[in-house]
């Protein structure tokens, strides 16, 4: 009973994509039933300027903000190491995920106006790195709590400074979760659709604003294909989110 | 050697050599700060200043002119009210179907998952890392009228002329679970790796029959992961404006929807914002009282012990 139950839960997570790859195949375009197989679509999509042009900015956000709030993160902890007190401050990041994004976007682009700062491409980094912050610093500071508190105690007695151990002991123990966390950041801030809406003003597109176009257009196979390459350029990715050791336990 | 330095520390600027010893003192400070000046510059300033200019009225050359509740006035419509009531009860129902749905997934994946544990768990996330819009859009070939899932009824003549399944609610309904379905999974997939099936032997050992080990063994145990379960989906599901806009037409209004027209018109900015103070407002508060009510169905469910 609860296998077949388990069974139907994955059929119905992947109806829709097998559907969606095969007719990325496809010779004719949607609602005609199967024709033939073609590539035609794959090459209409390498020669659309407007696509790669979004996916560009999507790739930069989203790198970009991930590394600012890794960095931010990582700094924090650092104070951490030093500090015991300053513990009492992580949980004023825990509040990103309790605020619904959609407030906070509109809270931000409200803010915005106030100070005339125009709305782009800097306005779109900071709404993702803020995203990326509440992430970044609960996961690190999770991991940071679990140390062996004897590393450092050892480090310290061979003669280290702070410094020197929170670099040589603490960073290094921290890869997985740095790994995990900037995955997970990347991931969520390439997905984005609310920030990108309110937060890009006119003249900057990213990946999630051109889809949600091309789909109020109409059905075209051309989509098919992408959503095929992006399938299949996600797999190593959350391969590698898994190889970071329990990446899952960042929930 | 502390209780020596405590009496100069008191007058810190007193001598440049204090001063020195102050700035080596906080300069961990300095560093950590970047994500505090961050964190309070883009997230609370924002927020604060949200909720004081929607109770303010602005000149038409952006100075402030004074506090007013005209705003809320605009808004204190019943139509408003429906909608947030439409968008907690798309919450709250997209919250307890994946958790009828994810819960078995979960408990099968970790505990008789065995070798396939981790390629399990794995086709779990694959969805949840790509863009959602190409799932919605993938359900369209599925729930279109001449799509997958029509031809497929047809085929086994379960029915007689296709079903419209888009623009309904229920095409809405589907696609939010879809989208939130490893929100849910993942929480519960976590707690249930930590947790000691030999407590489940020892239970079923000392008596207990199936269902009462699930009751006062498991559940216990898993409730916290549940209880993150369903928040990390009811308060984004909240807001969600995307899947019921491409779902469900235009026929369906949410918070999200109303919010969006108000802030892209030009002259209804001020009540847009006054609107999302309200709904977010009216969102705390509900996801205060199911927090509260999660605890009390707990003692209920596990019949008062822990």
């Amino acid at each position: 009973m609860i296998p077949l139950f388990v069974f139907s839960v994955y059929l119905f997570l992947y109806v829709p994509i097998i559907v969606l790859v095969l007719f990325s195949f496809n010779s004719k375009s949607f609602p005609s039933p199967w024709e033939g197989f073609t590539l035609h679509w794959y090459k209409e999509l390498f020669e659309s300027k407007d696509l790669w042009a979004s996916f560009t900015t999507s790739l930069t956000v989203s790198t970009l903000s991930t590394l600012l709030s890794l960095f931010m993160g990582v700094c924090f902890i650092y104070y951490l190491s030093r500090k015991q007190k300053g513990e009492n401050l992580v949980p004023l990041f825990y509040s990103n995920l309790i605020v619904p994004e959609l407030v906070l976007a509109i809270g931000l682009v409200s803010y915005f106006s106030l100070f005339q700062v125009p709305l782009g491409f800097q306005t779109l980094l900071i709404a993702h790195t803020v995203l990326g912050l509440g992430f970044a610093i609960p996961i690190l500071f999770v991991r940071f709590k679990e140390l062996p508190p004897s590393l450092v105690e050892a480090s310290l007695i061979l003669g280290a400074g702070p410094t020197k151990t929170f670099f040589k002991i603490t960073l290094p123990l921290l890869k997985p979760a740095l790994l995990a966390s900037g995955l997970l950041i990347f991931v969520i801030s390439f997905d984005d659709f609310l920030f990108s809406y309110f937060c890009a003003g006119t003249s900057v597109e990213t990946l999630s604003l051109y889809l949600i176009s091309s789909i109020r257009f109409g059905i075209s196979p051309v989509v098919n294909a992408l959503s095929t390459i992006l399938l299949f350029l996600t797999i190593p990715l959350a391969l590698l989110f898994f190889s970071s050791k329990k990446g899952t336990e960042v929930f | 050697m502390e209780t020596i330095a405590l009496p100069q520390d008191l007058i810190p600027f007193s001598r440049p050599k204090n001063l020195k010893r102050l700035l080596k003192k906080e300069a961990p400070f300095g560093v950590g700060s970047s994500a505090l000046v961050w964190q309070f510059l883009f997230f609370y300033a924002p927020l604060v200043l949200m909720l004081i200019s929607s109770f303010s009225r602005f000149h038409i050359d952006g100075h402030f002119e004074g506090f007013t509740l005209s705003h809320f006035k605009q808004i204190l419509k019943l139509d408003y009210f429906l909608v947030i009531f439409e968008s907690l009860k798309l919450g709250f129902t997209t919250a307890c179907i994946t958790l009828f749905l994810g819960f078995p997934l979960a408990y099968t994946i970790a505990l008789k998952g065995g070798r396939f544990k981790n390629f399990l768990l794995f086709l779990v996330i694959i969805p949840f890392w790509t863009n959602f819009l190409l799932h919605i859009y993938a359900w369209f070939f599925v729930l279109e009228k001449g799509g997958f899932l029509n031809q497929l009824l047809l085929m086994t003549h379960l029915i007689n002329e296709p079903i419209h399944f888009l623009n309904t609610s229920f095409a809405v309904q589907l696609m939010m679970v879809y989208y939130y379905l490893p929100f849910m999974t993942l929480p519960i997939y976590s707690s249930l790796e930590k947790f000691d099936p030999t407590l489940i032997e020892a239970s079923m050992d000392l008596g207990a029959t199936k269902f009462q080990t699930f009751r006062r063994v498991v559940l216990p145990v898993l409730m916290p992961a549940i209880r993150t379960g369903f928040f990390l989906v009811f308060i984004p599901a909240f807001g969600e404006f995307v899947i019921p806009e491409l779902m469900g037409g235009d026929k369906f209004m949410y918070v999200g929807s109303v919010v969006s027209q108000f802030i892209m018109g030009e002259k209804t900015a001020p009540i847009g914002i006054a609107f999302t103070v309200l709904s977010g407002a009216l969102l705390m508060a509900s996801s205060f009282i199911l927090y509260k009510g999660t605890f009390a169905l707990n003692r209920w469910l596990t019949g008062g012990h822990r």
